[in-house]
């Protein structure tokens, strides 16, 4: 074959690849949504995942309550298994509530004029989460393996999630502490992905990651 | 008067509002101070729309929010035989009056709060 006829013969083999991959749908750029109710470690994973694959933390955790008030965005994160690749961006959401008391936070040593301002920020921050979910292409669904699962908020998620058609991961977090029940989440969501961690202490990341490039791959 | 005031809302009589207007209409009675109870449940995007609303309408000092609870069914299939669960019954009710809430498979017990008093449903 001559060069030119070399050159074409790989263009054409592009175009057919795009036109293939439009339709698989691989064109489109991954994006991973973190979420969860409040105080469920999402920003504790973010951190984790981002640390593990960039090599630097996403956002500020704390025992308050409804810290991430914001959507924090990391772009370009890649994590590998098995020779398999996954690119995609971490979204990580405030956390979803159907009330918010700023009482709440005035056990954390909050000034009622912190804990008034923190309540309004986290009201638009759930806005903001709720609005989100029209632009993932993935979710992974942070549940603290130490409460009840079947939560108002934990159930509208997962409902819109199936709607919508978008691919997710149930994370049972905290699997670290004692009181930790994952098995109760996997009872109670038999028919999904249910993978029980310690994002705190990076225990069972691995087996995540692997759900991940299963499900969002 | 420290009383509280039940919604019971059919389905059909839900049925022939749009989801922006079903929405408006919990929202405006939980506010309230109302319990609204539906027959029937809510779509997920009206439940996503639900919360969407509710955090705009939230005052810090006089309305923190909304809780919901369900009670389940089991969904009518082609010759009887079903595992999947419908929703029954949906309970809407303000986060500052809805408090220790006993929900189990088939029954749901709550204790409002009405300031000194206390209300008991079952």
């Amino acid at each position: 074959m001559n060069l030119a006829k070399y050159i074409k013969s790989d263009k054409m083999q592009n175009i057919f690849r795009r036109f293939l991959n439009k339709l698989l749908g691989k064109d489109k750029k991954l994006k991973i949504g973190l979420y969860g109710h409040p105080n469920s470690g999402k920003t504790t994973l973010a951190n984790t995942m981002t640390n593990d694959w960039i090599g630097k933390p996403l956002g500020l955790s704390s025992e308050i309550p409804h810290e991430t008030r914001k959507v924090y965005k990391q772009e370009h994160v890649s994590v590998k298994h098995n020779g398999v690749e996954l690119d995609f961006d971490i979204i990580d959401t405030p956390g979803i509530a159907t009330k918010i008391d700023y009482k709440n936070f005035l056990q954390f040593g909050l000034s009622e004029t912190e804990a008034k301002e923190r309540a309004k920020e986290a009201t638009k921050g759930i806005i903001e989460a709720i609005k989100w979910l029209d632009d993932v292409t993935g979710v992974i669904l942070v549940v603290d393996a130490t409460k009840d699962p079947l939560t108002q908020a934990n159930i509208t998620i997962i409902g819109n999630l199936e709607a919508r058609k978008i691919p997710f991961v149930i994370v049972a977090n905290k699997i670290d502490l004692p009181e930790a029940t994952p098995e109760r989440i996997t009872s109670v969501f038999p028919q999904h992905t249910v993978v029980p961690i310690s994002a705190l202490h990076g225990e069972n990341t691995e087996n995540l990651y692997e759900a991940m490039i299963k499900r969002f791959h | 008067m420290n009383g509280l005031k039940m919604d019971f809302l059919s389905s059909d009589a839900l049925s022939t509002h749009t989801s922006m207007e079903k929405i408006s209409m919990i929202v405006e009675r939980v506010k309230g101070g109302n319990l609204v109870v539906i027959e029937g449940g809510l779509s997920p995007g009206e439940e996503a729309e639900l919360i969407e609303t509710t955090m705009r309408e939230i005052d810090i000092e006089n309305f923190m929010g909304i809780d919901i609870y369900t009670l389940e069914k089991d969904k009518k299939a082609l010759f009887g035989i079903s595992k999947k669960k419908a929703v029954g019954l949906t309970i809407i009710g303000p986060a500052n009056i809805m408090k220790d809430v006993n929900k189990q498979s088939n029954f749901l017990s709550m204790i409002a709060n009405l300031g000194d008093s206390g209300a008991s449903m079952h």
